[in-house]
């Protein structure tokens, strides 16, 4: 199963390097992981996401629970929480595929950032699954480069 | 005020009086603070900087307050990690103070710089490395709240040489109070929960405590004592619990797992409810989780919420501390009626045989442990090593109201020389026992120096099979007695590093033997080693 976890911790240094040591020394996977400021200067927000049976998800929340440098743990529901992720791809294309490519941004939302002879640079920032599909529609065209900022979600309550 | 001033001042508000450790330059300021007050806090110079790690540990065990173990940056510091592991493994509070290169020079590689926050971070409850001299009385007051509370463990406190050297810019003033966000252990049972837990008790038909070392940790081994005579309930213990009943209560099955007593696993198997407390259900106590979760409801309580379930499912979690909970558990409206369980445990306690010989050439290792604790005082210290010593020691010692300190959760050979030091810091006038193997006395004689130079009155036991006795016997079972790299021979003479150190010397060779030299061993003025030869051949099981 799917685990989102929304972590609020101290914004300080180390912090970072315990959260995913924990991770990596109990053998919990990390899906996803994208850390910010909060509107406190002194507290970071982190999304996990993370896959497992349930007494790993069930595990991973309470061993963040213990860090005293994490100051709350939220496990997301994933039906009651809104999820976004956002996305840079570099995709080439030739002169008889171009307004294809370009039909598809526009279907899915996506923007076109960058657009040179050989590729374009196409921004999109939707769920995660959404984004895997983007990028199987856009393997025909050539990928180039991808680039995702992980997770950040927030519960609809 | 400067920076080390005020540690050393920090440590006279948390009440310390004796701290375990070896200077170098990085903690050099400390050490200057520290002269201007020996009077107040004690500090033992050990031989290397794990023993000031384990000693700590021995010294909080007993005391119930942390131990506090200091050493200088990079191998000074690495040399504590051993220790901490041990002490985060077996959840003992102990704060360790690491001298750390310029805070102007942290990240350049210079001599003698490690990265010890880095270096533990998977062993050690939470760490600070210090950048402001201004915080350090805060850093303090939290590090020793965070070590003894919740679930204890140890706490580092990396701090730079030139920290140390910088003036306060207010004077000095220790915090009354301590909040951290992020932690608020929970001690209170929540009240829900512990009703069903009363329900579940009183539908028991086969109710089987399993006590662990966090019982004795929370200083609940009143509560919970009194809980099982109160209702006839009876219990087993790990490894770490054993000391929470003395072994000749009634109520009392043994130690569980695969060291344990056969009669003690019957009991799990055939309960209908297993009361786990303080407990981690570790592999060596509980090899199969999954198949016991199966079969019987189990209740497990715990301070640390995260150990609830990690290796076990339980029916019923509560989390809380056991001191609080028993309490509250003594007070409950129970009722129910063991007398049948407890014909029963009886009866497969007698009629469960040890098929374990013991070889009565040269000294029995049972006989030994056993004639050894029945001299011993009644709220004497035994502290046991690692190996097959310690699996007869768990075995065989007939536990009073003393304390029986060992290793359970890592393992450490060589933990029990430093450990009985430090436990001798914290009681003083207490009878203190060390038993330990020809391989792991090894690992920490160098501590016989500490030993002399402090005058300490240890009583030391080596138990001579000139093996690594446990790994030989792992290679007489599962290798076929390919025995290669554990064979220890004669070596030291064990009656001339006695003589080095000023030790008075005592050696049994025969059954016959024992009573007398252990007599004269314990009544020995000062300090003394006694070495028990055993035949090699002897095995835990
Ligand atoms: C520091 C450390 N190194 C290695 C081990 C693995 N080990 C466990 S028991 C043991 C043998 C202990 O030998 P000894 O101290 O002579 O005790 P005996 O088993 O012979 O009673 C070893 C090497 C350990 N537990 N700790
Ligand atoms: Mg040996």
């Amino acid at each position: 199963m799917k685990g989102i976890f929304s972590v609020l911790v101290e914004n300080k240094d180390g912090v970072l390097s315990g959260i995913s040591g924990l991770f990596a020394r109990r053998g919990y996977n990390i899906d996803s992981l994208a850390v910010g400021e909060t509107d406190k200067h002194d507290v970071s927000s982190m999304t996990i996401v993370s896959t497992g049976d349930e007494r790993t998800i069930d595990q991973i929340e309470k061993q963040l629970n213990k860090k005293p440098d994490v100051i709350k743990v939220r496990r997301l529901e994933e039906s009651r929480a809104v999820e976004l992720e956002m996305m840079m791809i570099k995709v080439s294309y030739s002169a008889t595929n171009r307004a294809s490519l370009i039909e598809l941004c526009s279907v899915m939302g996506a923007k076109i950032m960058h657009v040179t002879m050989k590729y374009m640079i196409i921004e999109l920032a939707k769920e995660p699954e959404t984004l895997d599909e983007f990028v199987m529609l856009c393997k025909p065209y050539g990928i180039l480069e991808v680039q995702r900022t992980g997770t950040i979600a927030m519960s609809k309550k | 005020m400067n920076g080390a001033e005020a540690m050393v001042q920090c440590l006279l508000e948390e009440g310390v009086n004796t701290i375990f450790g070896i200077p170098g330059v990085a903690i050099a300021p400390f050490y200057e603070a520290m002269y201007e007050n020996q009077d107040k806090i004690t500090h033992i110079l050990v031989r290397q900087e794990q023993a000031a790690g384990h000693a700590a540990s021995g010294y909080a065990r007993i005391s119930g307050k942390p131990g506090v173990c200091v050493a200088s940056s990079g191998p000074g510091a690495t040399n504590l990690i051993t220790a901490l592991a041990t002490a985060y493994a077996d959840s003992i509070p102990i704060i360790a103070i690491t001298g750390q290169v310029a805070s102007t020079l942290l990240g350049r590689d210079v001599f003698q710089e490690a990265d010890m926050r880095g270096a533990t971070e998977s062993f050690v409850k939470y760490s600070y490395l210090v950048r402001n001299v201004n915080d350090i009385p805060q850093i303090f007051r939290e590090a020793f709240y965070i070590a003894n509370t919740g679930r204890k463990g140890p706490v580092l406190i990396d701090i730079p040489c030139d920290i140390q050297k910088l003036t306060l810019k207010k004077e000095f003033s220790y915090p009354k109070s301590v909040d951290i966000r992020g932690y608020k252990p929970n001690t209170k049972g929540n009240r829900q929960q512990m009703e069903k837990v009363i329900e579940s008790i009183n539908k028991a038909k086969k109710p089987l405590i399993c006590v662990g070392g966090g019982v004795i940790l929370g200083q609940a081994q009143k509560e919970v004592r009194s809980f099982c005579e109160k209702f006839r309930i009876p219990m087993v213990s790990t490894m770490m619990g054993i000391g929470v009943m003395p072994k000749k209560h009634p109520l009392y099955f043994g130690m569980l797992g695969n060291n344990g007593k056969p009669y003690a696993n019957k009991a799990v198997a055939g309960s209908d409810l297993l009361i786990i407390v303080g407990a981690r259900v570790a592999d060596r106590a509980v090899p199969k989780p999954d198949e016991l979760e199966r079969k019987v409801s189990v209740i497990h309580i715990d301070i640390d919420s995260a150990e609830i379930g990690k290796n076990m499912g339980p029916t019923l979690p509560l989390v809380g501390d056991a001191k609080d909970i028993f309490a509250q558990l003594l007070e409950a409206d129970i009722q129910i009626d063991t007398s049948g369980w407890l014909t029963q445990l009886e009866e497969v306690k007698k009629t469960t045989v040890d098929h374990r010989v013991f070889s009565d050439r040269l000294v029995n290792p049972m006989t030994f442990v056993k004639t050894l604790s029945d001299k011993m005082d009644k709220d004497a210290i035994y502290v046991a090593d690692v190996g097959q010593n310690q699996l007869w020691s768990a075995d065989n010692y007939i536990m009073k109201e003393g304390r029986f300190l060992t290793t359970g959760g890592m393992g450490t050979m060589g933990y029990s020389i430093p450990a009985s030091i430090g436990a001798r810091f914290a009681a003083p006038d207490r009878q203190i026992v060390t038993v330990c193997g020809d391989g792991a006395f090894q690992m920490s004689m160098y501590e016989l120096g500490t030993i002399a130079v402090a005058k300490l009155p240890m009583k030391i036991i080596v138990v001579k099979n000139r093996y690594l006795g446990l790994v030989r016997e792992h290679q007489e079972k599962v290798y076929e007695g390919h025995y290669f790299g554990t064979q220890l021979e004669d070596y030291p003479r064990y009656d001339s590093l006695a003589k080095a150190y000023d030790m008075q010397y005592f050696e049994a060779w025969s059954n016959e033997e024992l009573d007398g030299t252990l007599d004269a061993f314990l009544k020995a003025d000062g300090a003394a080693l006694m070495v028990v030869n055993i035949d090699s051949a002897n095995n835990t099981k």
